[in-house]
């Protein structure tokens, strides 16, 4: 072995690079681990097309945070798994975020039906997390109070859409309503507001999917002659009620869908029976909210497709949490916890205010409208871009 | 009239189950194999339509003959290589076997349409409206799709009884010995089937992808309904089967008008635990 055969001459050699140590650059002090936010998308399955935007807004606040220095002088890093759209995969892999990865802080995934199933698991674990994607109120409750809501209750979804109808004569509705939990919140809203409104409810009925044909039930919609229908909705029952509808011989005065239509593969999909269409958004680009011009230019730049509102929920969660850590100094999960349920804070979808459960109280859903083709703001009157036009055509 | 608008809704959504059947029922009834990777076949050719069209511009229907031929050949080469080698463990075993292999198959399918087209539910905006006759509305979608899946219907029972090809592969689903016996080339036969399987099932996807939403990761829905539709009308039964499906999809379309889409959903599934309580011998190959 060398080092036996010439001990001396090592020995010199280190004494020598000694003192030549100390001309050396110091070593750089060592860069703090960065922070962990983990969490689940709906990748693939059912809900992949409306999961792709918030995951997207996710990714450019996290890449926006990190140009801005990152949080509590550290960068921050994505751990992100596909949760199939199934509230099962999710449960799995946010216990395996927590225990096995160890992650500093959770972002929630996409739909209220996935996060419902990890909510005893976030409370379990007493992680404060930020939900995004899951707006139906029965989650943020007593005893479940980590789960915090980051996006408008499904309450809110086209609930614009009733009195707006009724102003212009509209007097008996159809409701349809998709069997998950988001959906189904937003049927029963529906339904307890036309009955305020003294609106009467002439057909209603839940469905399940895949549905591989709308017929029989956009039929019973004709027969009852509605004025109104609204569709509690996600992007391939959408697309199937809308074509169903045309494909029957019945257009209502006012055609609502809630989620879906506000996608551009929507408009592909149906073509002209998208127009005067009415859907809702928790967002828009005319929003004077601080910085919503700048997310804008910067997610088409990173992402080239405009931006939807579960984009904007997605980069509001993140930057709710940022201001959580930051206001707090910490990552303690108690710490941001309490903030989160007790402050409010400005974000490009604007005023982030929760209850003492977590529901939210501050953010909106305002009514969009698809006029050639393009989506409009309609109401509330004030934000405006377009009035709000009427009968519906179904071509 | 109402009636007969809701027969005639049924009669259009049975003659798609036809078509989503049929050619599952070519390949697990005739050659006892049990191709999981039918709803992927469909979906692949669905959104292979979907890019054809939407970048082109050109009839979405214009891609079913080259959709055809590809995934003939496609089904040609796949056959020898997965297929082919279970079958010389016995029909019992490759029955097993081939649902495993296929279920493997799926998923790279399914994982290869997820990579190419993303996980995005797609659809073309053709046929969306209907064609009113005698008071009726018919959906132009369902409509092309019912009259395919008739000739398609119509031209399997004909080859496979009035030709030399079709009544070899009936041999060889039969007896293997005795169609070798008869100096049929039952590796070719089985072959050929498979092949016509997956084109008939890429045909399906083009026609499919005009009616509803697709996306790579609903192979496996449809899959089931033709499993169920083909169980229902008894395993390689062509006429068996076209009459199931048109049977569900009236139905479906009853259940769905008069009691809502939550039974319409899971109607088909209720009917195939009845059925095989009550018929099980129904779930032998005709």
């Amino acid at each position: 072995m060398r080092i036996h055969k010439y001990p001396r001459l090592a020995l010199f050699a280190g004494l020598l690079a000694l003192p030549c140590a100390a001309f050396l650059p110091a070593p750089a002090a060592e860069a703090a681990p960065p922070i962990v936010i983990g969490g689940t998308i709906s990748e693939t399955g059912p809900l992949a097309v409306d999961a792709d935007y918030q995951i997207k807004g996710v990714k450019l606040a996290v890449a926006d945070a990190n140009a801005a220095g990152g949080w509590l002088g550290r960068k921050l890093e994505l751990k992100l798994y596909d949760d199939k759209s199934s509230a099962g995969v999710a449960d799995r892999l946010y216990e395996r975020l927590i225990t096995d990865d160890k992650v500093d802080l959770l972002i929630g995934p996409y739909s209220s039906g996935v996060t419902t199933g990890i909510a005893p698991l976030i409370n379990k674990y007493q992680m404060a997390t930020m939900e995004p994607g899951a707006s139906d109120p029965s989650i943020y409750r007593a005893g479940n109070r980590w789960n915090i809501q980051g996006t408008a209750s499904s309450l809110q979804y086209l609930d614009q859409l009733l009195p707006a109808a009724k102003d212009r004569g509209a007097k008996t509705v159809a409701l349809l309503g998709l069997e998950s939990a988001f959906t189904l919140a937003c049927y029963h809203a529906r339904e307890a507001q036309a009955k305020e409104l003294g609106m009467k409810i002439v057909y209603q009925t839940t469905y399940s999917l895949p549905q591989p044909d709308f017929s029989s039930i956009a039929l019973a919609v004709k027969n009852a002659k509605p004025d109104v229908v609204i569709a509690c909705t996600y992007y391939p029952d959408a697309v199937g009620i809308t074509r169903s509808l045309h494909q029957q011989g019945f257009a209502p005065k006012f055609l609502g869908e809630t989620v879906g239509p506000v996608e551009a593969p929507f408009t592909k999909a149906v073509g002209p029976l998208a127009n005067r269409l009415v859907t809702n958004t928790g967002w828009w680009s005319n929003f004077k909210t601080p910085d919503n011009q700048g997310f804008i230019e910067r997610y088409k730049a990173m992402f080239h497709q405009d931006p939807d509102y579960h984009a904007a929920t997605g980069y509001a969660a993140i930057q709710v949490l940022g201001a959580a850590v930051k206001a707090t100094n910490s990552l303690d999960q108690a710490k941001i916890r309490d903030w989160l349920l007790s402050h409010t804070a400005e974000t490009i979808q604007g005023t982030f205010k929760v209850n003492e459960n977590g529901l939210s109280l501050g953010y909106v859903q305002d009514l969009l409208q698809i006029q050639d083709g393009v989506l409009k703001l309609v109401y509330p009157a004030a934000n405006a871009e377009a009035t709000l036009q009427f009968p519906y055509t179904g071509s | 009239m109402l009636a007969l608008q809701i027969l005639v809704n049924g009669l259009l959504l049975g003659g798609l189950y036809v078509l989503i059947a049929q050619s599952l029922n070519l390949i697990f009834g005739v050659m006892g194999v049990v191709n999981l990777a039918h709803g992927a076949f469909i979906v692949v050719a669905g959104l292979f339509t979907y890019w054809f069209a939407s970048s082109t511009g050109i009839n979405p229907l214009a891609a079913l003959p080259f959709v055809f031929i590809v995934m003939a050949l496609v089904g040609a080469g796949l056959q020898p290589l997965l297929v082919e080698p279970l079958m010389k463990m016995g029909r019992s075993k490759a029955e097993l076997l081939s649902l495993m292999v296929t279920f493997g198959l799926d998923y790279v399918l399914v994982e290869l349409a997820l990579q190419v087209w993303g996980s995005s539910f797609v659809s073309v905006p053709y046929l969306q409206s209907s064609w009113k006759f005698a008071g009726l509305d018919f959906s132009q979608a369902l409509v092309v799709s019912g009259v395919f899946a008739a000739l398609v219907s119509a031209l399997l029972y004909w080859w496979l009884n009035r030709t030399d090809s079709g009544k070899s592969l009936l041999a060889a689903s039969q007896s293997e010995t005795g169609a070798i016996c008869c100096g049929i080339d039952v590796k070719r036969v089985r072959m050929l089937a498979f092949a016509l399987g997956v084109a008939l099932a890429a045909a399906a996807g083009v026609l499919v992808i005009i009616v509803e939403a697709l996306a790579p990761q609903t192979a496996d829905d449809l899959t089931l309904l033709a499993f169920v539709i083909i169980a229902l009308g008894g395993l390689g039964s062509y006429v068996g089967v076209a009459v199931a499906a048109l049977l569900l999809g009236v139905a479906q379309s009853v259940t769905g008008y008069f009691v809502g889409g939550n039974a319409e959903y899971v109607l088909p599934y209720v009917l195939l635990i009845l059925v095989m309580v009550a018929l099980p011998g129904r779930f032998r190959r005709a």
